[in-house]
């Protein structure tokens, strides 16, 4: 029981399913499969950059120029697109487009010493003046359809981009937990200094963590223009604050160390799928912002104050030297 | 001699590089060596001062307001609602600055109360004030404010609130002599937070929490009330902002304000505050937000277009990060090396 306390990972999907079966009671709509796989759909963007966004939050990092980095990614496929370079080279260059925005943050981060929010404020600034610069200020359209085709390609029913996303969450998912340098993230993360003691290459890690990011907001870049088909100059715009709230909604500390991929995906699905249950209660779009806020608030504060409890729990526990208790140490 | 401390401040340093700045500027431009100019091209990023200047004490505190941005709109729409409402503009006005009071309690409370960390809370309350500020005009209309137009209140959501009285507009454009009435408010808002900050037990308290924040508890240092204030100020600072805007732009609009996060956050590190807390100065925020204001400034009048400007401001943020961090870890390289140079020759 205190494990599915403890787990945010359970308590959000919880708020999930209460979210859905509540919206359920106005409009059954919402539990018909195309509705399902549409909300899916449509939180894949935010995923992939929250999956990205995790590594660094994980290093005790933050990065707010992710939105930034998917934005000029998107304007790089876009223009590359149209200028006609075949679609894997289209994509080649996008993906190598992130993977350098997110080196650039790690280079100013991990070398020049300079704080993360500081650094990656900057950087926000930087890429959305390139995006703009870039195309002239004016939306990129009349993208081929190559890269229009592969948002209705379904598999059982269930959309391309569904399933790979699905993929990439459980290599993801895999990697972290069973590869031994992933781990490296966590560590450094919870103790700076005792990884540097224990030899973990730690700069390296949150070199690591911040191109592994660009990156992930390249591929979001790349599953964004295929489903819009087109790319605006507002393109992921304030995704990086969304990625965070995914992130701490899905149990990434910000105090780093802490989280899975899979809490990271779902609070990002949880993040889109307020905005889809708000329309199938046919509340305004306007009030979107306002949720997606007071529910960031709740689960943080719902939080805290399960772990006070676990805390004050855990303390008496010692007090009473109740031998049984010590394994909930960790 | 005592005032040669003052040369070699940050704060020096940066007077220094405003006056080359505006030298500058001014053999690319004359017209931009006139004291009139000058202090009229301020009327540009007033906001930006008005909402960095509180946030200083919030960053001095190991704390973040990512919030202000938000209250600027929720401020902009709650003046222009209440006007609409039938208020008096300067009641409005007053409405407005609670808005923005209220929003830094429940930023400070929550910050004050829980461990979680200040950057998270304020994420979220960004979101929920922008959202507030965008659902405020339905909302009204949905608890029966029915009488103003056709379209009802939510028109507002998309055109904004203009026509706003002519005493009001004109606070942004008055002057004293050659120095606009916000650059005033503005000097008066630093003085009275610079005094707040440096010559009483609060300010000192705040410094104490953002270096030390046990110790700080162990010393009986009201560290929830002392957190709550700087919050509250904040908030009020960035409700200033946005009212000035309505007055600026004419018009209440709910996202007034929503690009200026980058800008209020780089001035108030530029200005020597440490994102992590426990250094910091009002006079320093308030340089680096001019040097970064004319700077902007300067760069539209040589033609220089809004889209380049952004980078370069955030190239100038992370180049003066990187070289003030660098510059720190010289000075620790330079004190080992003068340490060991003693230890040889005793």
């Amino acid at each position: 029981m205190k494990k599915i306390l403890r787990s945010r990972e359970a308590l959000i999907t919880g708020l999930l399913i209460l979210l859905i079966l509540f919206t359920g009671l106005f409009n059954s709509n919402i539990f018909k499969f195309n509705s399902i796989t549409e909300i899916f759909n449509a939180s894949l963007t935010l995923v992939l950059i929250s999956l990205g966004e995790m590594f660094v939050i994980f290093t005790r990092g933050i990065d707010v120029s992710v939105g930034a980095t998917t934005g000029l990614a998107a304007v790089i496929l876009g223009t590359t697109l149209n200028l006609g370079w075949p679609i894997g080279w289209a994509i080649s260059a996008a993906i190598v487009t992130g993977i350098i925005a997110g080196m650039i943050n790690a280079v100013g981060i991990t070398f020049l010493r300079v704080p993360p929010i500081i650094m990656t404020l900057g950087t926000l600034g930087i890429y959305r003046g390139l995006m703009r610069i870039i195309t002239g200020g004016s939306w990129i359209e009349n993208l081929p359809q190559s890269i229009k085709e592969p948002n209705l390609w379904r598999l059982s029913g269930i959309p391309f981009y569904v399933w790979l996303t699905l993929v990439v969450i459980a290599i993801t998912a895999w990697v972290t937990l069973k590869y031994k340098p992933a781990r490296y993230f966590y560590a450094v993360g919870d103790n700076e200094e005792g990884a540097y003691l224990l030899g973990i290459p730690v700069r390296l890690t949150q070199f690591a963590a911040y191109t592994l990011a660009g990156f992930f907001a390249a591929l979001a870049a790349v599953v964004f223009t295929s489903q819009i088909g087109f790319v605006s100059m507002n393109a992921a715009d304030g995704f990086e604050l969304k990625a965070i709230a995914a992130n701490v909604l899905g149990g990434v500390s910000l105090t780093g160390g802490v989280g899975t991929p899979l809490g990271a995906a779902i609070g990002a699905l949880f993040m889109t799928a307020v905005h889809s249950m708000l329309i199938f209660l046919g509340v305004p779009g306007i009030w979107d912002n306002a949720f997606a806020g007071v529910i960031l608030l709740t689960v943080v504060y719902i939080d805290y104050h399960v772990r006070s409890a676990l805390e004050l729990q855990r303390r008496q526990a010692r007090i009473r030297g109740d031998a049984s208790l010590k394994g909930g140490e960790s | 001699m005592n005032w040669t401390r003052y040369l070699r401040t940050w704060e020096f340093a940066l007077v220094v590089l405003l006056v080359v700045e505006i030298l500058i500027l001014g053999m690319i431009n004359p017209t931009f060596l006139n004291a009139e100019n000058l202090l009229y091209a301020t009327l540009d990023f007033t906001h930006i001062l008005f909402a960095a200047l509180p946030l200083t004490l919030v960053i001095i505190t190991a704390g973040i307001d990512i919030s202000s941005v938000s209250v600027m709109g929720l401020a902009s729409i709650t003046l222009g609602l209440a006007w609409v409402a039938g208020i008096n503009i300067f009641v409005a006005l007053a409405i407005a600055l609670l808005v923005g009071i209220i929003a830094g309690l429940f930023n400070g409370f929550f910050v004050a109360k829980t461990d979680v960390n200040p950057l998270v809370i304020t994420l979220g309350t960004l979101f929920m004030f922008a959202g507030i500020a965008q659902g405020m005009p339905a909302l009204l209309d949905l608890l029966g404010f029915k009488a103003y137009g056709s379209a009802g209140l939510a028109a507002y959501q998309y055109e904004g609130i203009t026509g706003l009285p002519d005493n009001f507009i004109g606070l942004s454009e008055a002057t004293v002599w050659i120095i606009p009435y916000p650059f005033i408010a503005v000097l008066i808002f630093a003085v009275i937070l610079s005094l707040l900050l440096h010559k009483t037990r609060f300010g000192r308290y705040l410094y104490l929490i953002g270096v030390n924040p046990k110790a700080a508890v162990y010393s009986g240092v009201p560290v929830q009330k002392t957190l709550v204030w700087a919050y509250v100020l904040s908030g009020f600072g960035a409700a200033l902002a946005g009212s000035y805007l309505t007055a600026y732009f004419t018009s209440a609009r709910a996202d007034l304000g929503g690009d200026a996060l980058l800008p209020i956050i780089t001035a108030v590190v530029l200005g020597g505050a440490d994102i992590l807390g426990g250094s910091g100065t009002i006079w320093g925020t308030l340089l680096a937000g001019l040097v970064l204001g004319f700077l902007r400034q300067g760069l539209l009048a040589i033609g220089v277009t809004n889209d380049l400007i952004q980078v370069v401001m955030g190239a100038v943020l992370v180049t003066a990060m990187a070289v003030k961090q660098l510059m720190n870890v010289y000075g620790e390289y330079r004190l080992n090396r003068k340490a060991l140079a003693n230890k040889g020759r005793g």
